[in-house]
């Protein structure tokens, strides 16, 4: 019906994934894409109608907060795991562009720039931060727990007027490297991932006179990113769960740009997790990496 | 003693107290906790989030202010957020001692009550006049929402501002279902917690429905604490028994911890994975089972936190700790310092001899 195997089925079921930002474009694409493939969802978003319109559509759970707001971060992380018992997956997909039009930083207004770190550094470190425990907790029942931080060539190119957006994700980006280093001794894999440019409302936003033909489509991007959820999530448990009928999944390649596959990862081994140290939590889907692995191999 | 005032989890220059299985007492700073554990032993903590379980609202019969206290629930099952114990104070905040709250209004079954967005309807009164069970109305989601938003974590008296969720969520915080914050984990930070793992002292949680710890009322508190849902995991089940094939301790951080694996150890000494519900009240005649040590904070006499460690020790060796924590001024209540107590040699001696009995 949805193209998914049993086995897609099967592995997704019961795995629980909150995605911020969950109303529109890549946020919105990924709900759907998990809930196609069976996983529980709950979405966070700040408008209430969108938010109760894309829940009774996808069969999320709808959370209403907004990511820039002090107040709204706990509220929000209560609802999530009030709802779903647990956290398997945490998607912090909620950006803001800063000052639209986009602007020179030298005429970016101290409070539009506030505004971008507020919702793409520090909500998403909050969050992440008040969810840690429910995380670490099912990776230690579980083997496993992902927080997926979205990227974008902004944090690493100097883009002119892409200031705002583009430093607050390079701190993202950052940060993400650090919390993956310091709590993967903890089971809690952490991963920035860069969807490459997609034909989105943000997109829209920042560059209107773009020819939307050459822009990547958000579900695409949705499921190159389920994808690589799935990687990091089932790699661990099926390494340490001794069930049989788990599998890695069908061959997906990791774009680190060092040609690295996934492969070549170090593996979890039972009761050793502590000593484990995998660097590698940057992932570009640049246009042209697709599911099928023929693409990069 | 010394009331902690501010609500900082884990304040520079925090004490440790150790009382070792010979009663013999030693201080350590609490950041330095992990060399007070050994390799081989079992940390479990009380990974429960805190509620935001006190709602001022409108008893609508009377149009009076009310301020609700949820202080306990059925089941941890997600969607079992309906119906709750709940203990109700007359107008007021936490400015006045639970102790000088005026009393609510006279509640009867079926009284409609206004708590912000949420509906709620009494459901019984249960034999005082503050305690009530109380059925929310709406959805799940939207009880969660309006406990979100309308909420406060329940508030103390000696504190000096108002405490927010975060203030009452411990590091490890998952599965909100606590009423208090289960807050001898206050102390486990993520750093203590990588230590551990360094050391081969393994760490391992349950859920523990931390209820209400004191109403202000005497003829309530008589009744505390509550029947108090929990959840042992498998994991953790397997950690407990690797242990102690291993002669390793099991510390557990807090009293809830307690709770959970002795009463789902009480039948026949065997703990059990899964669901249970604590009714068990620990003390003096308590002979332990699982527990070996008890990660907590400091508990002047007379509370029923300070009745629970004479599990551990005798009274005289109860006495030398509260003198110690007097004259070194340990901090009291939720954000105070700390005491690692094992139980003594001799209780642990005797418990040993009964299982022994129970396992053949």
């Amino acid at each position: 019906m949805n193209g998914y195997s049993m086995n897609d089925l099967r592995r997704w079921s019961g795995v629980r994934v909150a995605i911020t930002g969950g109303t529109s474009g890549l946020g919105l694409a990924l709900v759907r894409e998990l809930r196609a493939r069976g996983a529980e969802v709950a979405l966070i978003a700040r408008h209430r109608e969108q938010v109760e319109r894309m829940a009774s559509e996808t069969g999320a759970h709808g959370i209403v907060g907004d990511m820039s707001n002090k107040e709204d971060i706990h509220r929000i992380a209560m609802q999530i795991l009030g709802r779903l018992g647990g956290l398997d997956v945490l998607v912090n997909s909620a950006s803001s562009l800063g000052p639209v039009p986009l602007a020179l930083l030298a005429d970016t207004e101290c409070e539009d720039f506030e505004l971008a770190l507020a919702t793409n550094v520090l909500g998403p470190f909050r969050l992440t931060r008040s969810l840690l425990g429910a995380l670490a907790a099912t990776a230690r029942e579980r083997g496993s727990a992902v927080v997926l931080n979205v990227s974008s060539d902004a944090a690493v190119n100097a883009y002119a007027t892409w200031g705002a957006y583009g430093a607050s994700k390079a701190a993202l980006a950052h940060l993400t490297r650090i919390w993956n280093e310091e709590m993967i001794g903890e089971g809690v894999r952490f991963l920035n991932v860069d969807p490459g440019d997609m034909d989105t409302s943000l997109h829209a936003l920042a560059v209107p006179d773009a020819d939307r033909s050459t822009l990547k489509r958000p579900e695409e991007a949705a499921r190159e990113m389920a994808d690589v959820i799935a990687g990091a999530l089932f790699e661990r448990r099926a390494v340490e769960s001794s069930a049989s009928d788990m599998r890695l999944g069908p061959g997906l390649r990791r774009d680190d740009e060092s040609g690295r596959r996934r492969d070549d990862c170090p593996r979890v081994i039972p009761g050793e997790r502590s000593e484990v140290r995998d660097p590698i939590c940057d992932m570009r889907l640049g246009p042209g990496l697709r599911r099928d692995d023929e693409t990069v191999r | 003693m010394i009331v902690a005032g501010q609500a900082l989890q884990r304040a520079p220059g925090a004490k440790l107290l150790v009382v070792d299985d010979r009663g013999r007492i030693a201080h350590a700073p609490r950041s330095a906790m992990v060399d007070s554990l050994r390799r081989g032993d079992l940390v479990i903590a009380n990974d429960a989030a805190t509620l935001p379980a006190s709602l001022h609202g409108v008893h609508e019969p009377t149009r009076a202010h009310i301020e609700i206290r949820l202080a306990a629930r059925r089941s941890l099952a997600v969607d079992d957020v309906k119906e709750f114990l709940a203990i109700v104070f007359g107008n007021g905040d936490f400015r006045t001692r639970t102790e000088d709250r005026p009393p609510p209004p006279r509640l009867a079954s079926g009284d409609r009550l206004a708590l912000g967005p949420l509906r709620a309807i009494v459901q019984c009164v249960l034999g005082h006049p503050r305690l009530i069970t109380l059925r929310f109305e709406g959805s799940p989601a939207a009880i969660w929402q309006g406990l979100a938003h309308h909420g406060r974590p329940i508030q103390y008296a000696h504190m000096a501002t108002l405490l927010e969720l975060w203030d009452v969520w411990t590091p490890i915080a998952g599965a909100p279902v606590a009423f208090e914050p289960p807050s001898a984990s206050f102390a486990l930070d993520w750093r203590t917690l990588a230590a551990m793992r360094r050391r081969g002292i393994v760490f391992a949680t349950l859920t523990h429905t931390a209820g209400i710890s004191s109403t202000g009322d005497s003829e309530l508190d008589a009744l505390l604490p509550f029947d108090e849902p929990y959840s042992i995991p498998e994991r953790t089940l397997r950690a407990v028994m690797r242990t102690r094939a291993q002669r390793g301790r099991v510390v557990a951080v807090g009293t809830t911890v307690v709770r959970a694996l002795e009463d789902s150890a009480a039948h026949d000494g065997k703990l059990r994975a899964g669901a249970g519900v604590a009714t068990l009240r620990i003390g003096e005649s308590t002979r332990l089972k699982i527990v070996d040590a008890i990660l907590t904070g400091t508990h002047p006499p007379g509370t029923s936190h300070y009745a629970l460690l004479r599990a551990f020790v005798d009274e005289p060796t109860l006495c030398r700790v509260t003198r110690e924590l007097d004259a070194h001024a340990y901090r009291t209540h939720e954000f105070g310092d700390s005491m690692l107590v094992e139980r003594s040699a001799r209780q642990f001696h005797a418990t040993c001899g009964a299982e022994a009995l129970t396992a053949a």
